[in-house]
């Protein structure tokens, strides 16, 4: 029999209530170390398949303990035999409980931006230039265009950071990581500032109207739990 | 690295969006992109097919698998 994990969290008796998890299964507690794992008995042989109610069902059993502790989630799909679980657990016994520590009392709040700025030079080109010059200069306007879009991506996260990094414990920016989106965030923020930090971002959204800001949270600290691999560490392949 | 959600904005306009679009899309982005990676290789299936494949460290998710969810979700 495989378990599917949920989380991992400091040392819990008994969970408040009744939880439900993939395909309807019952979520138990296994104790580790000095951690609590939420896990469910999962028959199949490979990883469930993703669909809408196992998504939110992942989601919710994390979120289940997110009153009394702050967990650790596991990624989507992490299925594992007892032994290899107690195993894993044994041998990052230091790097969970450090993570642990560093999501003490947090959790995680998303900020994804998009640009209105569509300052691209769409001048157009006298219809006498050959192919070649037309294909140039459009290669030229693209380059131009992507390098003014990772100067502003720079530019909003800078901001960004100004507005509300104070209220971070830990803060992870991508730039640029879609076509539209020109920065996207995760603040890991103490409980106890999260209205703080929603105000203040509020007011901040005010500032920039030619941003468009899309705001979620509070979410278990997603972002912020992976440890980093001892062979990744040491060989710098993942 | 690529996330349902990113993936869904290019394709979209996000003022087309519902919020409970929006919602569900901050959920795959977070359950499937993110979290605990316990080292070895996961093959999550969409109907049958392969489209997730985390290999070691690093999990893939595709625009496929977004749209399958929303899909399911109407």
């Amino acid at each position: 029999m495989k378990l599917y994990v949920y989380c991992l969290a400091a040392k819990i008796d008994a969970l408040a209530a009744p939880v439900i998890g993939i395909s309807g299964a019952a979520v138990d507690l296994v104790d580790v170390e000095d951690f609590s794992l939420l896990v469910s008995e999962f028959d199949g042989d490979s990883a469930p398949a993703v669909t809408r109610e196992n998504v939110l069902a992942h989601d919710a059993v994390v979120r289940s303990v997110l009153n009394e502790s702050t967990p650790l989630p596991f990624r989507f799909g992490t299925v594992q035999t007892e032994p290899q679980l107690r195993s894993y657990i044994t041998t990052h016994k230091k790097a969970l409980e450090a993570k642990l520590d560093a999501v003490r009392g947090c959790v995680e709040m998303s900020v994804k931006i998009i640009s209105n700025n569509t300052d691209l030079d769409t001048t157009a080109e006298p219809a006498e230039q050959g192919p070649g010059v037309t294909f140039l200069k459009e290669k030229q306007r693209e380059l131009l265009g992507s390098e003014r879009r990772v100067q502003e991506a720079k530019q909003v996260a800078a901001w960004l950071e100004e507005q509300v990094g104070s209220f971070a414990r830990q803060e992870e920016i991508s730039l640029c990581p879609t076509e539209k989106l020109i920065v996207a965030a995760a603040h890991l923020i103490v409980r106890e500032q999260v209205t703080k930090y929603r105000d203040r971002l509020a007011s901040a959204r005010n500032l920039r109207p030619e941003l468009h800001f899309l705001v979620s949270g509070p979410w278990p600290p997603y972002t912020f739990s992976n440890i980093e691999l001892e062979f990744k560490t040491r060989f710098g392949v993942s | 690295m690529s996330s349902p959600f990113d993936q869904v904005l290019i394709q979209s306009d996000v003022e087309q969006l519902e919020q409970a679009d929006l919602s569900l899309l901050e959920t795959l982005d977070h359950v499937l992109n993110r979290g605990l990676v316990i080292a070895g290789e996961i093959t999550i299936a969409v109907a049958d097919i392969d489209l997730i494949f985390l290999g070691l460290n690093v999990l893939l998710s595709s625009v496929e698998t977004a749209n399958e969810v929303l899909r399911k979700r109407e």
